[in-house]
């Protein structure tokens, strides 16, 4: 991945999850894998388009996901249900949205399209000839990892 | 690494009584050895040359060792090499491979190994005086191996003299005489007079596969086709160096396996090139009538290849549209290329012309930028690079898992333009059909057929 | 995202959602998340806006703003969304209703596509993520 996205990427996710979910988190080591994995149960993913072509994903487990979706809307919630399902889509768009706004900052245009979820078990994600960039995050509900994987057109 | 290590002082063996049939309990009990299994044939090792027993199941495959050396095996820590003695001794090897195998490892004099053997018995207490001289006509084993026999309980042991069998004065002969790994079995294998083909030892072929296997540990090189010409001549003035300087052969940190591999990086590794070498890569690129030229720069660390890649291609090809991808998998380096800076003093002149001064230094102007996309990328995860003109992954094949090398080389074939050029490490080697070699004194370069 | 202790309690002022006459605002929310719409809701109700319809794509928000002209103060409308996106509802609005009050929700970095609202005569944006002060300032600036 072009060196100069993977900031952009990093800071949103931090800025973001900071102030919209947990002012305690962490972030793991960077590191890249290849295609094809296993998701954690929640995938909220968001395509990029315009200079590239790719897309962000946002892995978590039901649990953690819940956990945030509470936090976010201020009560506990205690299904993963289209409220909670919203919420996460909407902070993966945050997160990507902000990042975007910085990379147009930077001079490279991208688009991106509305955000999808996925739950399930035993998910795996796979696209042919992109490798990912992992930003692993730990927050106190759990653990979420930020699976970007851009490439140039 | 499965293992389930026993301190021998812990040993849960029952330790054999001497009464058997012998009246003298006035003997004096002196000699401790462990008792195992080779072939159905019972046979022990002074207790004191002992470390510990383990059972292992998973060992390193050394390539290019001598048959009996199974491998080598982290031993918390430590990487020792496991010599297998029923292939040492040429005996049959139980067929199912899937079960741990019984290791005993022993310390010698200046060195820890495993060896394998079918099964471990029990400690075995009796009086020295009891060892008898082997008899010439005892067995499968070469005499000068075997210690002595001993009686005890109904069983005859053949006591193996393990500092013989490991000794490194033999080492050269062996060396000489490497046992052909036969695949017989059974009866055949007994009959098979081992003298001939039992080396002493090897030492010196374990140093070198200790070697080896420490430079995968401590540097991530992959000794293999690709670069062995380069570390075996390094292994033979290595061994001279360090003996004469009184130091150990074996690489004990990753100062010692840095140092073993300095040498070995291609010229202007890390820096911008001279204009001599920058030259001898441009004689090696074609006329070409396309109006672009495409390079991929696989390993390109901070950039400075990068940067003298695209300041040489802008020479030789200036009208052309020129497109260098370079990548790296070291994120902190590769995070550095896009906007590298430098001072003046440590580039040739012949980039003068490219260069600049910003506010945080030096830095190639855009011009030369330009031509350039950094990416971080690890190349065994894939890419969809369209096919290119140039590819320069000098020092890359080397720093890959064994396994990954020739995939990864025929990677650089299948993304090269026919006709195209791959520059690999100064001391890299690619003897694959379809390379035709082109290189030149510093560069080893090959075109795609 | 904010939790209920948060909120002021409205009984020491008079409630920004209340026009001067005494009656509230009413509030026409477009928006394909849930989630935001009811964060934007739950700011609004708590200060007194009425909010008389949410829409989850363009064309639906058009249709209901027709339906209800001219009984609308104020639509909140998102950029990016499925069927029929923000931007093209603003301008059908408009050209049904040109002194509507259109805020534009936007989350994309898309400036270009705020500034085309802008231009088509939306009064306002919020960029995401919301929170109650800038969406309170943004709204009571475009009503006001």
């Amino acid at each position: 991945m072009r060196v100069e996205y993977i900031n952009p990427f990093v800071e949103a996710a931090f800025n973001i999850l900071k102030e919209v979910v947990d002012s305690d988190i962490k972030r793991g080591e960077l590191y890249l894998k290849s295609t094809s994995q296993p998701v954690l149960g929640v995938a909220a993913i968001v395509g990029l388009a315009g200079d590239v072509e790719g897309r962000v994903l946002f892995d978590m487990n039901a649990d953690t996901a819940l956990g945030i979706a509470s936090k976010m809307n201020g009560e506990d919630l205690t299904e993963f249900d289209d409220l909670a399902k919203a919420t996460i889509t909407e902070l993966a768009n945050m997160i990507t949205a902000q990042a975007v706004t910085k990379l147009h900052e930077l001079g490279f245009t991208f688009d991106l399209t509305p955000p999808a979820i996925f739950t399930g078990e035993n998910m795996e994600v796979s696209d042919s000839g992109v490798e990912a960039l992992i930003v692993p995050i730990e927050l106190s509900y759990g653990k979420m990892e930020i699976n970007v994987a851009v490439r140039e057109r | 690494m499965s293992s389930e290590i026993l301190d021998i002082q812990d040993l849960n063996l029952p330790v054999g009584s001497n009464a058997s049939g012998y009246k003298e309990n006035t003997e004096v009990i002196d000699y401790k050895m462990v008792t195992f299994s080779l072939g159905g044939k019972d046979y022990g090792i002074d207790i004191m040359k002992v470390k510990e027993i383990s059972k292992a199941a998973k060992f390193t495959f050394v390539p290019n060792s001598i048959p009996f050396v199974k491998g080598v095996y982290n031993l918390r820590g430590d990487i020792i090499s496991v010599i297998d003695l029923r292939v040492m001794f040429n005996l049959p090897i139980p067929e199912s491979n899937s079960a741990p195998e019984n290791m005993i490892i022993l310390r010698l004099e200046d060195n820890v190994l495993g060896v394998i053997v079918d099964t471990i018995d029990k400690v075995v207490a009796i009086s020295s005086l009891r060892i008898q001289p082997p008899h010439p006509l005892f067995g499968d084993i070469n005499i000068k191996f075997i210690k002595g026999i001993v009686e005890n309980d109904d069983k005859l042991y053949i006591i193996i003299d393990v500092e013989s069998v490991f000794d490194q004065k033999s080492a050269d002969a062996a060396m000489k005489k490497r046992p052909v790994h036969s695949s017989v079995k059974g009866a055949e294998a007994q009959i098979e007079a081992p003298a001939a083909r039992v080396p002493g030892t090897a030492a010196g072929d374990i140093d070198y596969s200790f070697i080896v296997e420490t430079l995968a540990t401590f540097s991530k090189f992959s000794v293999s086709q690709f670069n062995e010409g380069w570390i075996k001549s390094r292994y033979s003035t290595w061994v001279q160096q360090r003996k004469s300087s009184g130091q150990s052969v074996q690489l004990k940190s990753g100062i010692d396996s840095d140092e073993f591999l300095s040498g070995f990086s291609s010229p202007y590794s890390g820096l911008f090139w001279d204009k001599d070498y920058a030259d001898m890569i441009t004689e090696l690129l074609p006329e070409t009538d396309n109006a672009n030229y495409s390079a991929w720069d696989v390993g390109c660390g901070k950039g400075e290849e990068a940067y003298s890649l695209a300041s040489a291609l802008k020479k030789r090809y200036g009208s052309k549209r020129i497109k260098i991808n370079a990548n790296d998998r070291d994120l902190l380096s590769i995070s550095t290329a896009p906007n590298l800076v430098f001072s003046k003093n440590t580039v040739p002149e012949i980039y003068d012309e490219y260069i600049t001064e910003g506010k945080n230094g030096w830095h190639f102007v855009s011009l030369i930028k330009d031509l350039i996309l950094f990416e971080y990328h690890d190349v065994t995860n894939g890419n969809q690079l369209p096919p290119v003109d140039l590819i320069i992954a000098r020092d890359v094949i080397s720093f890959q898992p064994r396994d990954d090398q020739q995939k990864l080389c025929d990677m650089f074939y299948e993304k090269l333009k026919p006709g195209g050029i791959l520059i690999a490490g100064a001391n890299e080697l690619v003897f694959t059909e379809g390379w035709v070699p082109v290189g030149n004194g510093l560069v080893s370069a090959y075109r795609k057929n | 995202m904010k939790n209920k202790q948060d909120f002021p309690n409205i009984n020491e002022r008079k409630p920004e959602g209340q026009k001067p006459d005494g009656s509230n605002y009413r509030v026409l929310i477009v928006d394909d998340s849930m989630f935001v719409t009811k964060q934007i809701s739950q700011i609004l109700t708590s200060e007194g806006f009425d909010v008389v319809g949410t829409a989850s794509d363009g064309q639906e928000g058009y249709e209901m703003y027709k339906e209800q002209y001219p009984n609308v103060d104020l639509v909140t409308m998102d950029i990016t969304m499925p069927r029929m996106d923000g931007v093209t509802a603003l301008e059908k609005i408009i050209e049904f209703d040109k002194d509507a009050k259109i805020i534009m929700i936007s989350a994309l970095g898309k400036q270009d596509l705020v500034k085309k609202s802008l231009l088509i005569g939306a009064k306002n944006y919020i960029v995401k993520p919301l929170d109650r002060a800038k969406v309170l300032e943004r709204i009571l600036m475009s009503i006001k």
